[in-house]
């Protein structure tokens, strides 16, 4: 006979007792799941955000002041030639390429949103703006290449009308069109050209809502600056792109231009990831915490029923470290039957819980935290024995002959 | 076999100090049957811990097959405890998780000298000398008080041990179902040449002792 076989037949005879105390590691192992599933989708969910509202680098005209009211390069009198977009992109592609090799050719977070393939490449949007009149009003016109600016910005929708797709028609902002009571339909004169309004832009809470909308070619043709863009938005199409070396090859490699990275996503991105992951590791502890509580509680309070048994072990020679191993194969167990159970309520937690607390992000299962809710389980239920174990197998001798 | 010398053991409760035993000086061979008699409270159970290795004496030795027990670190003790000694208790303290094959063989489950290949069949080997041939998978709750005693003396022997201690072995039996006992752990020593110390405060059961000594406020009288 072995010291487990001991351990389990122990097991098997408490039955209702193993079920308490491996509950009370379940409860806990269930929070820390669903805690993990749950800041998992919302990592993915804000994936998805970032992606959303974020463009990866703007490129300026070089002697644009970027800190100024001119950031937009509204009025700077300063452009990029429309016609130096393709070395632009052949630079920006070859840096990143370069950057992943240097990372070692990995796609990091392959699967989740936004982190698809590094060879994807970048969605390009110039822009040329120009501020004029219109009913009456100083208003900031931007020419866009709208299919382009479709892909970048595939949040946008309209309120009403139709988004942008003829060279002969405008679509406002939201902003606009309440001041100006601009409709679908609408003519407006900009710069002595007539414009229909296709469409509305719902809002998006960004200076698009101040702005109107047309075709790049036209308002080029409108203002008389042919092949001239005020700026290049570039979506990476990746997270953790190596933006940073194409900010350096651009700005080293091509002339004219100046491009800049859009860093406070990044560090907001990484901000964001760093607190979601610090609490869910505060949840970690914390249940881990209370699952060797509850265990510790449950341990001490049948030790005393269990001090006869460890004198009769210790006078039938088992040793002290032999004693503490019959305690942790108990309580292996009851970490094991705690954390399968933890596992399936944690899951059902998250998954009827989560998609409430992420406005319906979806729950994912992954099975792989099968192992983590074992492994978790167990643990908590062998530190938490460790002390009564010791307890036990400091029984002195001659108390434990005494109770024989 | 067994020798005692000047054996003491004190306790002190608040200002008071209590001895328990009290140069304790005895020689036990093999195959001998020591009774050693008193009243409640006379140091009988506490000189059986200290012979035992269970109960560290204030001062004194313990020799066992010349071996100073006390003189030696606690893992030595219980392994010396798991393949020298046999206890027998007032109750027969069996682990009621295991079957009567099982609470045989638990020593071999400690100390360092397993020897799991034949632990059943020996196990067996000794049910079956204690007339429990029937009853091999019985749980103690199936078994009666003289039964379980069997089992307890079965599980004493499995080790073949060199020295026996048994503490009140037959207090809760019926007188016919204890002289069974005592003949079968006389006889059971006998055939295994161990030295056997029995603490007791029955008279009649000391009656087939070689020896028989009397403990008086610890000590020997």
């Amino acid at each position: 006979m072995k010291i487990y076989q001991i351990a389990m037949r122990e097991i098997a005879r408490r039955k209702v007792r193993t079920l308490y105390t491996a509950s009370s590691v379940a409860l806990s192992v269930a929070l820390l799941i669903a805690a993990l599933m749950v800041g998992m989708a919302g990592q993915k969910d804000l994936l998805l955000t970032i992606a959303r509202y974020g463009h990866s680098l703007t490129i300026f005209p070089a002697t644009t002041n970027e800190t100024s009211l001119q950031s937009f390069g509204i009025g700077s009198g300063h452009y990029i030639p429309e016609d130096a977009i393709p070395e632009i992109q052949e630079v920006y592609e070859k840096a990143i390429r370069l950057g992943w090799e240097k990372k070692g050719g990995l796609v990091i977070n392959d699967g989740m949103p936004g982190g698809v393939s590094t060879l994807d490449p970048a969605i390009f949007t110039p822009r040329l703006y120009e501020e004029t009149t219109v009913t009456g009003r100083k208003v900031v016109v931007a020419g866009i290449r709208a299919e382009d600016e479709y892909k970048a910005r595939f949040w946008w929708e309209v309120d009403a009308g139709t988004l942008l797709s003829n060279p002969e028609e405008a679509m406002v902002g939201k902003v606009f069109a309440n001041v100006t009571g601009a409709k679908p339909g609408d003519i407006l004169t900009i710069n002595a050209m007539a414009f229909k309004v296709s469409g509305v832009l719902r809002e998006t809470d960004s200076p698009d809502d101040y702005i109107i909308f047309a075709d790049l070619k036209k308002v080029q043709a409108t203002f008389g600056k042919p092949n001239r863009v005020s700026l290049i938005n570039v979506r990476a199409m990746c997270n953790y792109c190596p933006v940073g070396e194409a900010e350096l090859a651009l700005n080293t490699k091509v002339v004219g231009v100046r491009a800049t990275s859009q860093r406070e996503i990044a560090e907001a991105q990484h901000r964001i990831f760093k607190n979601v992951t610090n609490v869910i590791l505060g949840l970690v502890m914390l249940s881990m915490i209370i699952a060797c509580m509850a265990v510790f509680n449950m341990v001490m309070g049948s030790i005393h029923n269990r001090m006869r048994e460890a004198g009769l072990l210790k006078v039938v020679g088992a040793s002290r470290g032999q004693l503490i191993r019959l305690f942790i194969y108990e309580s292996l167990i009851i970490g094991l039957v705690g954390g399968v159970i933890g596992y399936a309520l944690g899951h059902a937690l998250a998954v009827s819980v989560g998609p409430m607390l992420l406005n319906g992000a979806a729950i994912e299962t992954r099975w792989y935290y099968l192992p983590i809710a074992i492994g978790a389980a167990m643990t908590a239920s062998v530190l938490a024995s460790l002390y009564p174990a010791y307890y036990v197998s400091r029984i002195r001798a001659a108390e434990a002959f005494r109770a024989l | 076999m067994v020798e005692l010398r000047e054996l003491c053991r004190t306790y002190q409760i608040g200002d008071q100090v209590i001895e328990a035993v009290r140069d304790v000086s005895l020689a036990v061979e093999g195959g001998e049957f020591v009774s050693i008699i008193g009243h409640s409270g006379s140091g009988k159970s506490t000189l059986l811990s200290m012979i035992g290795g269970l109960a560290r004496p204030t001062s004194g030795t313990v020799l066992i097959e010349g071996e100073d027990i006390w003189s030696r670190d606690d893992a030595f003790r219980s392994d010396f405890r798991n393949a020298r000694i046999g206890f027998i208790f007032q109750f027969a303290s069996l682990i009621p998780t295991l079957n009567a094959i099982e609470n045989v063989a638990l020593p071999r489950t400690f100390g360092s000298r397993r020897r799991r290949a034949a632990d059943e069949e020996e196990a067996i080997m000794l049910l079956e000398k204690v007339g429990l041939g029937e009853r091999l998978f019985s749980y103690p709750n199936e078994l009666s008080g003289g039964q379980q005693r069997r089992v307890a003396i079965a599980r004493a022997l499995i080790n073949r041990p060199a020295l026996l201690l048994a503490d009140e072995p037959t207090g809760d039996l019926d007188e016919e179902t204890e002289a069974e006992v005592m003949e079968l752990l006389l006889s059971s020593c006998r055939e295994f040449k161990a030295a056997f110390l029995m603490v007791t405060h029955n008279r009649a059961i000391s009656e087939g002792a070689s020896k028989v000594v009397r403990l008086k406020g610890g000590e020997l009288q």
